[in-house]
């Protein structure tokens, strides 16, 4: 039976990737034409936007990805130890689960023309009333879309290599370093960052993978004339006659995205090997505190931008008059909030439905497919998890929608769902297969001693002693599915109008105010869920809350 | 070589525990001072603080003397000293000749590689070299962990329990290896094991100076015959 549920997982999650894959390649080369009629290569390559978008997206895409590494490894090397350490590992998991549309809406209202950062110059630079033209956003050098893409990226990344340090034992590592006569940022580049990398490697691909597809953030910052490729693919999709090059274009991204992996897997080498030189050079290098100390502020403003950013969205959600250049809103109110309900609360309570059910069954499917792998039913396939991680978005799920129109799928409700739990899947089996693979195996045997049968220790022990990991993937879960874009839009055919389809949709044809609170509304989901995972254990199982505390 | 002083010392925790009081001591070169004390006792904050990397949680007032070098305000990587944990921290992406080249200061690359062929053979792992630590036993490790801080050319030598990982065996042979490659540097050794004291060293017990002390105990070399 565990053994039937274990597959039976592996198989719902493995099979749409299959799928994806064919129902995109399919079209592609002219295999299903009465879908995708054509030759898709051939109408993509005609297309004039084709070069240029390919260019923005490489260029938006790559850029962003190396402003991720460069921040993170500068974070670690000019703030580990520190306080702003400290600062930082506060503020970065509620940051990562803001959704990407909602920071990209935060991020405009502060470096637009009219944004916050020109309203509080003006208030030292006269004659600022008007804003200024210099610039617009977005701009049409994708430079907005990048750091959109940076601050919401390196929490990602840095709290993956916080969470590594310890299993390389860093501080011992800079103790020696230094005590053999190697400055801070020496020890850091010849002992700590060469274990480190290869530990968060997979990480960086997820976000790199991600950055050269991004569809939502691309549509809020990024240029539209030419767009980023993929949102010029999605462009294409909805247009019957340029479905097959929309197909082809959808495998050009993955095999781009694959090149690009395999380009930085050559590269590693590279820089192994001339790492690997300067090593044995045994030179100790100097002690550089001023930038230290320049790097410290470099991060610090990258961590101000992020949380203006969502107290912006706060701002504006409530406010009623606020001209420029006025720093703050002159009227405030609440109706925004309240008064426009129908338009906040049917895409509330789509989205919301679509969450509940994807915790409840991601979180089981998780928990089933772990407890199959521990009594050795299944083998481990953390591999499987990361498929859909580092293929882009567009080529699956343009193979989904090509299946969901023949089967006449599309647009139905458990059709979204799927998707959402075929997107979240990975992420809750990954943070709960740590706990459940570190378990103490005794703990069953006790129970089992004692005559408890299985479902009776998955319930009485498991579940309760392991409820925080079960929670906080649940809002891990949560929030993946609330800021599901792509999926919606590709499988739900307009009926399923969730806040983030809202969102990007409404986004400069709505009023700010109304913007705000959507993307604030939104914003709000994922933070309540993490905060209820940190409070629900403690109010379930006070006990072994009680029990854990004092032991 | 020059001696290790260390004078009026006084560690207090944040909760107003003293570590220690007023503690001196001065090490000759070639000659070691054993430290030792109960667990929490305070003998490896000691050295952290000698090192430079004591936990800034913990209030420090004293200074650290190489020679005529206060060396109490420098940056950890600028006092030239040796340090050898429990663990034997051998990096695990370099191999053994990777960690010790990474130990030396100076040199070309020809003298450098002649400098660990060289080291690798007086410790008897000259084949060793292009191993990678996981494959090494806890005695060969011990002692490539000893030879890289030899090779940094530390003024002196700070070991805080580096026999307590190895089995009884291994530990005469190592400390035997440890006692001999260090010989000319003065060297402090947190211990709670008297076995690891060598015969020449003289014992500071912890306690005796956690209410006060203000005599500075002076270590001198022990000459044989």
């Amino acid at each position: 039976m565990t053994r039937f549920i274990g597959y039976s997982i592996a198989c719902l999650f493995g099979l749409p990737l299959l799928v994806g894959l064919a129902g995109s390649i399919l079209p592609a080369v002219g295999l299903m034409p009465q879908l995708a009629p054509g030759n898709g290569l051939l109408q993509l390559f005609q297309d004039p936007r084709f070069w240029p978008s390919i260019l923005l997206s490489i260029k938006t895409g790559l850029t962003a990805t190396l402003l991720v590494l460069f921040v993170t490894v500068l974070t670690l090397v000019c703030a580990h130890g520190t306080r702003l350490w400290g600062w930082l590992m506060g503020f970065m998991p509620p940051l990562l689960a803001v959704p990407h549309a909602a920071m990209a809406v935060g991020l405009v209202f502060l470096i637009s023309p009219s944004g916050w950062l020109v309203r509080l110059t003006s208030t030292v630079v006269p004659g600022l009333d008007r804003p200024p033209t210099a610039w617009v956003v977005p701009d049409s050098g994708g430079w907005s879309l990048i750091l959109g893409l940076v601050i919401k990226e390196a929490p990602f990344l840095l709290l993956a290599a916080a969470a590594q340090l310890a299993t390389i034992n860093v501080d011992s590592s800079l103790k020696i370093g230094r005590t053999l006569g190697y400055s801070p940022a020496r020890c850091w580049s010849r002992l700590v960052l060469p274990q480190l990398y290869s530990r968060i490697r997979l990480t960086l691909f997820i976000i790199l993978a991600f950055n050269l597809s991004v569809v939502d953030m691309a549509v809020l910052l990024g240029p539209g004339n030419p767009p980023t490729f993929s949102v010029f693919l999605l462009s294409l999709v909805n247009d019957p006659g340029s479905r097959a090059a929309a197909s082809a274009g959808a495998v050009l991204l993955a095999a781009g995205v694959l090149l690009v992996i395999g380009t930085v897997l050559v590269l590693e080498v590279l820089v192994a090997w001339v790492a690997g030189r300067r090593r044995e050079s045994g030179h100790r290098g100097k002690a550089l505190n001023a930038f230290r100390r320049l790097g410290q502020v470099l991060i610090a403003s990258l961590l101000a931008l992020s949380v203006t950013s969502m107290v912006m969205l706060l701002v504006w959600s409530v406010a009623r008059r606020w001209r420029f250049p006025d720093a703050l809103p002159s009227q405030w109110t609440g109706d925004n909030w309240l008064s426009r309900s129908e338009l906040l609360l049917n895409p509330l309570l789509c989205t919301l439905t679509f969450a509940l059910f994807v915790v409840v069954v991601t979180t089981a499917s998780a928990i089933a497919w772990l407890e199959s792998e521990r009594f050795n039913k299944v083998p481990k396939l953390d591999w499987l998890w990361y498929i859909p991680l580092l293929i882009p978005q567009v080529t699956l799920l343009f193979g989904w929608q090509a299946l969901a129109l023949l089967i006449r799928a599309d647009g139905q409700w458990l059709t979204v769902a799927y998707a959402h739990w075929v997107y979240t899947l990975p992420y809750v089996v990954l943070i709960l297969a740590v706990a459940w693979r570190e378990f103490d195996p005794g703990w069953n045997n006790a129970a089992a001693v004692l005559g408890a049968c299985y479902w009776r220790i998955l319930f009485r022990i498991r579940l309760p002693l392991l409820i925080k990991p079960v929670s906080q993937a649940a809002a891990v879960a949560l929030a993946v599915s609330v800021a599901q874009y792509l999926p919606t839009l590709l499988l739900g055919a307009g009926r399923h109008q969730t806040l983030a389809i809202e969102l990007v949709t409404s986004f400069g044809g709505v009023d700010r105010r109304v913007i705000a609170t959507l993307a604030a509304l939104q914003s709000l989901l994922p933070l309540v869920a993490f905060i209820a995972a940190l409070g629900l254990p403690k109010l379930i199982f006070p006990t072994t809350h009680q029990s854990n505390a004092s032991a | 070589m020059q001696a290790l002083k260390v004078s009026d010392l006084t560690l207090r925790l944040p909760d107003g525990t003293y570590l220690c009081k007023s503690l001196s001591f001065e090490i000759e070169p070639g000659a070691v001072l054993a430290l030792m004390g109960a667990s929490g006792s305070g003998k490896s904050s000691i050295l952290s603080w000698i090192t430079g990397t004591l936990d800034s949680r913990i209030s420090a007032h004293g200074q650290v003397w190489l020679g005529q070098n206060n060396i109490t305000d420098l940056p950890v990587e600028q006092r030239c000293l040796g340090l050898m944990l429990q663990q034997d921290y051998l990096f695990p992406h370099m191999s053994v000749a990777q960690n010790l080249k990474f130990g030396l200061r100076g040199g070309t690359r020809a003298q450098r590689q002649a400098m660990v062929e060289s080291s690798l053979t007086s410790a008897g792992i000259k084949d060793m070299a292009n191993r990678h630590p996981g494959t090494l036993s806890g005695g060969q490790r011990a002692r490539v962990s000893l030879l890289r801080t030899l090779l940094s050319n530390p003024h002196a030598l700070l070991l805080d329990e580096p026999f307590s990982r190895l089995d009884t065996q291994l530990r005469a042979t190592i400390r035997e290896f440890t006692w001999v490659s260090a010989a000319s540097l003065p060297t402090l050794l947190v211990t709670h094991d008297i076995d690891d004291i060598p015969s020449h060293a003289q014992t500071l017990s912890l306690s005796d100076h956690q209410a006060s002390s203000t005599a500075t105990n002076t270590v001198e070399p022990h000459h044989a015959g």
